[in-house]
């Protein structure tokens, strides 16, 4: 019906006269390799945005409470605090911690899982909570028992030496004892600051490091008890969905009443704790979305503006074309066909560079390798870009009078 | 073969309305060799035109072998011009970034005709006009009647009946011209009515018939063969 495909005459016409052509499908070439890796990036960083802390992240959040007053009393405004919270219709737990997931600052320490110096060890953040810490969290105890409230105990400044039994993640019981099953770690006896001796009484199913960036960020402990120096408490206060926003203001209110005692401060949702945290990644990823968008529409408005260019050079041949008997569909589909010659050869060369720029990144930027996927999608993306673009050109071509090919000379 | 009954066309800009053509009456039959003549803006390459369906007429009757050709819609019109049409351009029109083979592939790859078969179309008409050993060049490296002699030969390579020339000559020296006209007869020889216009009179009086036009009419008929037969045809 609409004869050959003119796919030789194209090429050899654009072998003559390649200069648009080339610098093109330059152009597609150059931007698909800043789409694609610009959209892997994005992905990456989705899966990093994407991650869960392990705590209930839409209920839950921290305020801390700084005494000031000379006679203050710490152990008894930080055991009062936890009753008077705890009292709050609505709250579903609250503990002392010392450092918030995901937040970005926190303690670390090294687990060896043999007594003396350099031996092997994992790092793991560490977060001193309460006997109540695993409910305020919301995280699960999957094997093995929860601290006592016996057993919590006062961490002031100048005090040496670690409590006697701690709770880890999953994730840092592999990481130790690779051979064993989580559940088997339970009982095992694991050393701090080289020699000093802990018992795994529990494991949670998951809890994540305050340093979202780091490699062993699913790498945690729980140690029973309260922090006292500085007269320093921070809460962290878990309640029933949809209440979350009432309750901070309670709790605040309600550790505000000693206003003239101590100093309240960071009061915070976790939502908004963690949101402060990633907001690089976002920003990166809002910084790429535009590069992309700019860049392709730059590619899409010149691939319009060569045909365009092509369609108002070659106006007397078209005209001749359609004297010959072209109708106008033949007319449109020379220019998608030769779009789509000018666009595969960029999108090859894209490919090549696409993966260029990849091991680029991988190198200097400690970026994943590309899943090799991304460069058909893409491919199938920019000839369709392609098309879409000399749509409107070729659509004007058509539109030429055939009484051209007599009417002008 | 080619029969207009009082065709009329007229354009209309914003400003002015030109009668290109008044009541325009002729009658072409099958293996004829018909002259165009007429002053500059006279209507002969409206008539041209309008029979080679490049444009529409504004009323009238026109048929193309028979058949009513006003109602065709665009992609009809471009499959007869195809199959049944061959140009021939004052200014030949050959595409520049085409070798001669590729140029006078173009019509027939519209045509749908398989590879061999346009292989074989092609060397074959550019063997008749004597251009064989050229097929790889490109247009700009042949001289103006070769050039010419190219588009000639993308006109005949669909065998069409029909054969329309704008002066064909107009951009040629008085020897090139001659040989092409040479070339134009030996093919009216073969069975392809022509109809060409030309300012040239001694050109014209070399085809069988000549029409001279003026005002967008037909305003005398000459026959150049001696035949009588003229005075019916212009009255249709
Ligand atoms: N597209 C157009 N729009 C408006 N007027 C036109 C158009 N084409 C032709 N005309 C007018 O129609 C009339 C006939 O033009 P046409 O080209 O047929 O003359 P011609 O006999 O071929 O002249 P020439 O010998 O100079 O080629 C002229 O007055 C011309 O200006
Ligand atoms: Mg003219």
């Amino acid at each position: 019906m609409l004869g050959t495909l003119e796919m030789g005459p194209i090429i050899r016409s654009l072998t003559r006269n390649k200069t648009g052509a080339v610098l093109i499908a330059l152009q597609i070439a150059v931007t698909m390799a800043i789409v694609l890796n610009a959209v892997f990036i994005i992905g990456e960083r989705n899966d990093l945005i994407a991650r869960v802390s392990g705590v209930d992240e839409a209920n839950s959040f921290q305020i801390s409470s700084t005494g000031f007053a000379s006679d203050f009393n710490h152990m008894q405004t930080l055991e009062q605090d936890l009753l008077d919270i705890r009292a709050i219709p609505g709250v579903v737990a609250v503990t002392t911690i010392n450092a918030i997931p995901t937040s970005g600052s926190g303690w670390s320490m090294s687990l060896q899982t043999e007594s003396g110096e350099n031996k092997t060890d994992v790092g793991t953040a560490v977060y001193m909570v309460d006997q109540n810490g695993i409910e305020a969290l919301s995280v699960e105890l999957i094997a093995g028992s929860n601290f006592s409230e016996n057993e919590i105990r006062y961490r002031d400044g100048n005090q040496e030496g670690w409590p006697q039994n701690i709770i880890i993640t999953k994730a840092l019981a592999n990481d130790m004892f690779p051979e064993l099953d989580y559940a088997e770690v339970v009982g095992k006896t694991v050393y701090i600051n080289y020699t000093e001796p802990m018992q795994i009484i529990g494991i949670i199913d998951q809890l994540q490091a305050p340093w979202i960036g780091w490699n062993k960020l699913e790498n945690a402990m729980l140690s029973p008890e309260h922090i006292a120096s500085g007269d320093f408490s921070r809460y962290f206060v878990r309640t029933e969905p949809g209440m979350r926003d009432d309750i901070m203001l309670q709790v605040e209110e309600l550790l505000a009443k000693r206003a003239n005692e101590r100093l309240v401060e960071g009061l915070r949702s976790f939502e908004e704790v963690r949101e402060r945290s990633y907001s690089r990644h976002e920003a990166m990823i809002q910084i790429l979305f535009v590069v992309m968008i700019t860049l392709v529409s730059i590619t899409g408005k010149g691939i319009v503006g060569l045909a365009s260019f092509n369609v108002n050079r070659r106006r007397k041949q078209i005209g001749t074309r359609r004297a010959l008997g072209a109708s106008k569909a033949q007319i449109i589909r020379y220019f998608m066909v030769e779009n789509f010659l000018i666009t595969t050869f960029g999108i090859v060369l894209g490919m090549a560079m696409t993966m260029g720029l990849n091991m680029t990144l991988v190198s200097v930027f400690e970026l994943g390798r590309m899943n090799l996927m991304y460069l058909p999608l893409g491919a199938i993306c920019f000839w369709l870009l392609g098309q879409l673009a000399v749509f409107g050109p070729a659509i004007k071509a058509a539109s030429t009078p055939p009484a051209l090919a007599t009417r002008t000379v | 073969m080619l029969k207009m009954k009082n065709i009329s066309k007229v354009f209309r800009t914003e400003v002015v309305e030109t009668h290109a053509l008044r009541e325009f009456n002729l009658h072409v039959q099958e293996g004829d060799f018909v002259s165009v003549t007429g002053p500059s803006g006279s209507g002969k390459t409206t008539f041209l035109n309008i029979a080679g369906l490049l444009e529409t007429y504004s009323s009238g009757r026109y048929l193309l072998d028979g058949k009513d050709v006003s109602n065709l819609n665009d992609t009809a019109r471009s499959k007869l011009r195809n199959e049944k049409i061959g140009f021939i351009f004052q200014s030949f029109n050959l595409i520049p970034d085409l070798n001669l083979f590729d140029n006078v592939d173009v019509p027939l790859r519209y045509r749908g005709f398989n590879k061999t078969e346009r292989k074989e179309r092609i060397e074959h008409s550019l063997a008749l006009v004597g251009l064989s050993n050229r097929m790889k060049h490109l247009p700009a490296q042949l001289s103006g009647g070769q050039q010419q002699r190219v588009a000639i030969a993308r006109a005949l390579a669909g065998e069409p009946r029909f054969l329309l020339a704008d002066e064909p000559t107009g951009n040629l020296d008085s020897k090139m011209a001659f040989s092409v006209m040479e070339l134009l007869q030996e093919i009216n020889s073969k069975g392809t009515t022509i109809v060409m216009v030309t300012h040239d009179p001694e050109l014209a009086q070399q085809a069988k018939r000549n029409i001279y036009v003026r005002d967008g009419k037909v305003s005398e008929l000459t026959d150049n063969s001696g035949s009588s037969e003229y005075q019916e045809v212009v009255n249709g």
